[in-house]
């Protein structure tokens, strides 16, 4: 539950919702915010809409940039207790609005996109109005940009549940409001969901509640602050890796019954302009140096959690050196799926040292990846993505049979 | 038994695949342009097209974005003589593609595949 709200238009109803969540945003919320009524008011100023707030006792005065964005839309202000961080957390009181407010469809933006420009309102919204459940927009990326969701995540939301949702974990989206009913009962409420699971989490129980999915083509990079990759990398994946396994127990009785996955639907078709993607610089020495030194660390818990077979072959792709080196995606299909079901087998504080082990693993895979797509095109990378994934869909029998 | 549309401009593709399709099990029913196209969908209700992403009049890809609007779960293969289509966003909504050849077995493989994706309701 919030712990503090100001509702000075003393709002009871909204047919759209944009929420903004926030950390300390109190330079960009006022933009973010005056975009978001500039679309709200230019494509659907028919609707009553409301741009909601979602805080975290900022400190730095992001309550005051948000109320004095200049905006015709009424406001709504909510944030969590203090001392209560994390993006979830902020989500979870928006959800709580939407379903006070029985919106019919509800945007979420970060607050720091510095390209947000107002058709990006009218992309996200128009399918939820046309009977779309879930949205996740589609940005222009370089092949190197959020290798996470290319390594690890979407290939395995894909195969285990079904549908092929490219970036499942942009940390923006759209929802019908009552979709709020399906996150506020989810039995799966963890601290990582709370923090950066929260993005996976949304788009794991909307694909669940087997609603129909649309992908919006944004046609423009997801331009945001510039953050250090490697700054808050094991907590950002210890936390989207334990959302994700956590979610797996949950949903167990559906993904053993999907075989192979289908397209979603694709909103944003008609954008002319296509911006090309930003560039990012990726250095194959660190890459391989934080899997060699994980490794040693590592080592120790895939000794008692791996079988012998998955380790020898981890000693032996440790051996290659740079220059060969290469984890199969069959392997690294293989390791994700044992050490979900491992992490369901044991309890804390060895679920933890499971995910942190699986970092250096992530990295290598990076690598792997950086060194097939080299001198690819984006448009080659991406296809090489699908191919990975259709590898992940044929091992998923492997997963069945252990898991059973 | 499955009933597969097949949807492309040139009868000897729509001979070619109807009868080796035919000749494997499969109902095939066949289209020539994707003209009122979502009205045969409707009426046919088949269990997977193909079709074809060039045709004189009509583009496969804004009907596969027709298609896909209406007809959430359809399974549809885009048939194509080139895979530079992959460029245009809008062949992601297809459930796969196959480039046109005499022989099908990449095809029959894919038809299979698509058929077997069906997710639990």
């Amino acid at each position: 539950m919030a712990s503090y709200e100001e509702n000075p238009q003393g709002i009871t109803k909204a047919d759209i919702v944009v929420g903004i969540p926030t950390l300390n945003e109190a330079k960009t919320v006022g933009n973010t915010t005056e975009q978001c009524a500039r679309g709200l008011r230019e494509y659907f100023g028919n609707l009553n809409s409301v741009i909601v707030n979602c805080d975290n006792q900022s400190v730095d005065g992001t309550k005051d940039a948000f109320f004095a964005a200049r905006c015709d839309i009424p406001r709504i202000y909510v944030s969590t207790q203090p001392g209560e961080t994390g993006k979830g957390n902020n989500l979870r009181n928006l959800f709580e609005v939407v379903r006070r407010l029985e919106a019919q469809a509800v945007v979420v933006l970060e607050a720091d996109i510095s390209n947000l420009a107002p058709q990006w309102i009218k992309k996200l919204v128009e399918p939820i109005l046309k009977g779309i459940g879930y949205v996740t927009p589609l940005y222009v990326r370089h092949k190197y940009e959020a290798t996470l969701s290319s390594s690890v995540i979407y290939p395995l939301t894909r195969c285990l549940y079904g549908r092929r949702v490219r970036q499942p974990n942009a940390g923006d989206c759209a929802f019908k409001g009552s979709l709020v009913d399906a996150f506020l009962g989810s039995p799966v409420w963890t601290d990582a969901v709370r923090n950066s699971g929260i993005d996976i989490w949304m788009t794991t129980i909307a694909l669940n509640a087997r609603v129909p999915v649309s992908q919006c083509f944004m046609g423009t990079p997801k331009v945001h602050r510039v953050k250090d990759p490697y700054a808050h990398l094991s907590s950002i994946f210890r936390q989207i890796m334990s959302a994700s396994f956590d979610l797996m127990g949950v949903y167990a009785d559906f993904w053993r019954l999907v075989k192979w996955s289908k397209p979603t639907a694709l909103a944003g078709t008609d954008t002319e302009d296509v911006e090309s993607p930003l560039p990012v610089d990726v250095n194959m020495n660190r890459l391989y140096d934080r899997f060699v030194q994980g490794f040693e660390g590592a080592s120790r818990v895939w000794e008692k959690m791996f079988d012998q077979t998955v380790c020898h072959k981890l000693n032996e792709i440790r051996d290659m050196g740079l220059q060969h080196f290469s984890i199969p995606t069959q392997t690294w299909a293989r390791i994700l799926f044992d050490a979900a079901l491992i992490y369901h087998r044991v309890e804390e504080p060895q679920r933890t040292d499971l995910l942190d082990s699986l970092l250096p693993l992530y990295l290598g895979r990076v690598l792997t990846f950086v060194k097939k797509t080299e001198r690819m095109s984006v448009q080659q990378a991406e296809d090489y993505v699908e191919s990975e994934c259709t590898v992940f869909e044929e091992c998923k029998p492997h997963l069945i049979k252990i898991w059973e | 038994m499955a009933k597969l549309l097949v949807v492309d401009d040139e009868e000897h593709i729509r001979l070619l695949y109807s009868e080796e399709l035919k000749e494997v099990g499969y109902e095939v029913i066949t289209a020539e342009s994707g003209y009122k196209l979502l009205e045969t969908i409707e009426e046919e209700k088949p269990d997977l097209v193909i079709l074809d992403i060039k045709m004189v009049d009509y583009n496969g890809l804004d009907l596969l974005q027709d298609i896909r609007n209406r007809f959430y779960d359809l399974p549809v293969i885009l048939s194509t003589a080139y895979d530079t289509f992959k460029e245009d966003m809008k062949s992601i909504a297809a459930d796969f593609y196959v480039v046109k050849s005499f022989d099908l077995t990449e095809l029959k493989k894919k038809i299979a595949m698509a058929l077997e994706t069906r997710l639990p309701t």
